[in-house]
């Protein structure tokens, strides 16, 4: 006999919840990122591998396969700059979406040094996590920056006859210090929403987490939204 | 357009270099000898001609001189400078063109694997083909000449008329200079050719004359006889012309270092996995009865 799969009723109420409301319970999930937010995230990352993947093959020719991806060199140099600047501008309503939820409690400072250790070893006190920890925060703003970084000095590589020499070697290093950063920052984003935190990376295709996800990873959230201890 | 019977001593942007040492060839420079330019501008007019770049409007900048700067469509410009010395007038020209460095900024500023080639022989060229535009090359160099073809989108400048060289000619320019003060041969010769005049400069008076063969990009594929090498600026020249420290640095350090950044963050992403594995949800994730107790 075949196995038929059940329908989770639950599970499909919660995802029509999502689409316009998010911290809300429904069943045994919890909204955690309502369809806007989503849209929004995946916005910054299309634009963001479309910036890398014709970016990278200009940076080193290492990477110069890359260019194959959009029809070579040429196109890649015509397409990065409007890739980038779509991605600066996403990045931008992004920041504006999520700031809200991104002020930093005082003692997430921690979260620049011994306490993100402490999280990457499951060790250590979560009961206070609200609805982000303080490293996602921290990336948050990092990124954001990032963003600007790119944007002022990217323009400057666009026109580079309009700016002085110093202005142009100035950007040039800006541009790849930040990506470097960035890309290493976007690395380990990706890691922990996926292979690290199994039922992260649901939060950000159906918007829903399950309750016990959200008690193990954002306890005080978890509270916040159930009304539970 | 890259020249298939020349061997290619350096290319941009690429992974491995290029295979050179099979044959032997000298280096070749061209001669300027700013103290007999009277300014003419044949050597303008038969770059032009040579190179089939369409006629500009010249522009009046106060002086003797055709344009402002170089530009994509004229490669070749005498540059005019008026100056007071020891209380007479001295009208100084100096051809302005790429001076073909042996260590070319702007190649190693390029991120187009081939568009700019530096040649056995020491031209350097832009292989319009593979070139994207992207102005790097601007930024890699110390005289200010490659410029921003803005119909091609593409780079240009000075060839050092590779088509000519390469077939035993000299540069359109050289052969049409009438006082002699262009010469095309190995950079062996030229040097010793821009010595000679030096020291009949220097018998004559001009004690700081020198030949322009700067040593900070490798010395050039055009060495330049200055009547007052004291003040190169008078010329349009820089003093001591390097590769730009950002660009060295850029390449040389940050890219290497940035490349091993992103390949230990990914390789710190996978350890992690192994040392810790996942943040496992404990039980059953759809029953609240297995909720983890905190």
């Amino acid at each position: 006999m075949s196995a038929v799969p059940i329908r989770d009723r639950a599970l499909d109420d919660a995802v029509t919840v999502a689409r316009d409301r998010e911290d809300v319970a429904v069943g045994n999930e919890i909204v955690r990122h309502r369809l806007s937010s989503r849209l929004i995230h995946w916005s910054v990352a299309l634009s963001f591998f479309v910036s890398v993947l014709t970016g990278m093959p200009i940076w080193t020719p290492f990477f110069r396969w890359m260019a194959d991806l959009f029809g070579g060199l040429s196109v890649c140099r015509f397409i990065h700059p409007w890739a980038g600047i779509v991605f600066t501008v996403i990045s931008t309503v992004q920041f504006f979406h999520w700031l809200g939820d991104m002020k930093l409690e005082p003692n997430e400072k921690d979260w620049l040094g011994p306490r993100a250790w402490k999280y990457l070893k499951y060790q250590g006190d979560d009961s206070e996590v609200g609805k982000y920890n303080g490293g996602q925060k921290l990336f948050f703003f990092a990124v954001s920056l990032g963003a600007l970084g790119l944007l002022v000095s990217g323009v400057v590589m666009w026109y580079p006859l309009s700016f002085s020499q110093l202005v142009r070697e100035l950007s040039i290093l800006l541009h790849d210090v930040t990506f470097i950063l960035f890309s290493a920052a976007i690395i380990w984003h990706i890691y922990l929403g996926t292979a690290a935190e199994p039922g992260t990376f649901g939060s950000m295709v159906r918007g829903t987490v399950t309750k016990a996800w959200a008690r193990l990873h954002h306890p005080r959230w978890y509270r916040e939204v159930t009304g539970q201890k | 357009m890259s020249v298939q019977s020349l061997e290619i001593r350096r290319s941009s942007a690429s992974v491995w270099g290029s295979p050179s040492g099979m044959r032997s060839v000298p280096t070749v420079a061209k001669y300027i000898d700013t103290s007999t330019c009277i300014g003419c501008k044949a050597c303008e007019v038969a770059c032009q001609e040579w190179n089939d770049l369409p006629p500009l409007s010249t522009q009046q900048v106060g002086t003797y001189q055709t344009m402002p700067t170089l530009d994509a469509g004229f490669w070749n410009l005498i540059r005019f400078d008026e100056r007071e010395v020891e209380g007479g007038l001295m009208w100084l020209m100096r051809k302005d063109q790429c001076m073909h460095c042996a260590e070319p900024g702007c190649l190693e500023a390029c991120p187009a694997p081939g568009a700019i080639v530096q040649y056995a022989n020491g031209i350097v060229d832009v292989n319009q083909d593979n070139c994207i535009g992207c102005g790097y090359c601007e930024t890699g160099c110390p005289f200010d000449v490659p410029k921003f073809h803005a119909k091609t989108g593409k780079m240009a400048k000075c060839t050092l008329c590779v088509d000519r060289s390469s077939v035993g000619l000299e540069p359109a320019c050289v052969k049409a200079c009438p006082t002699g003060c262009l010469h095309f041969g190995t950079k062996e010769d030229m040097v010793a050719l821009g010595s000679l005049r030096v020291d009949q400069l220097k018998k004559g008076g001009f004690t700081t004359a020198a030949l322009y063969d700067p040593q900070g990009v490798g010395g050039t594929s055009v060495v330049t006889v200055l009547a007052h090498a004291d003040h190169p600026e008078w010329y349009g020249l820089p003093r001591d012309p390097h590769v730009p420290l950002g660009v060295r640095f850029w390449k040389n350090i940050l890219r290497p270092v940035g490349l091993l950044a992103i390949a230990g963050a990914f390789v710190a992403a996978v350890g992690h996995y192994f040392n810790f594995g996942a943040k496992q949800v404990q039980g059953s994730a759809d029953s609240e009865t297995n909720l983890p107790q905190v």
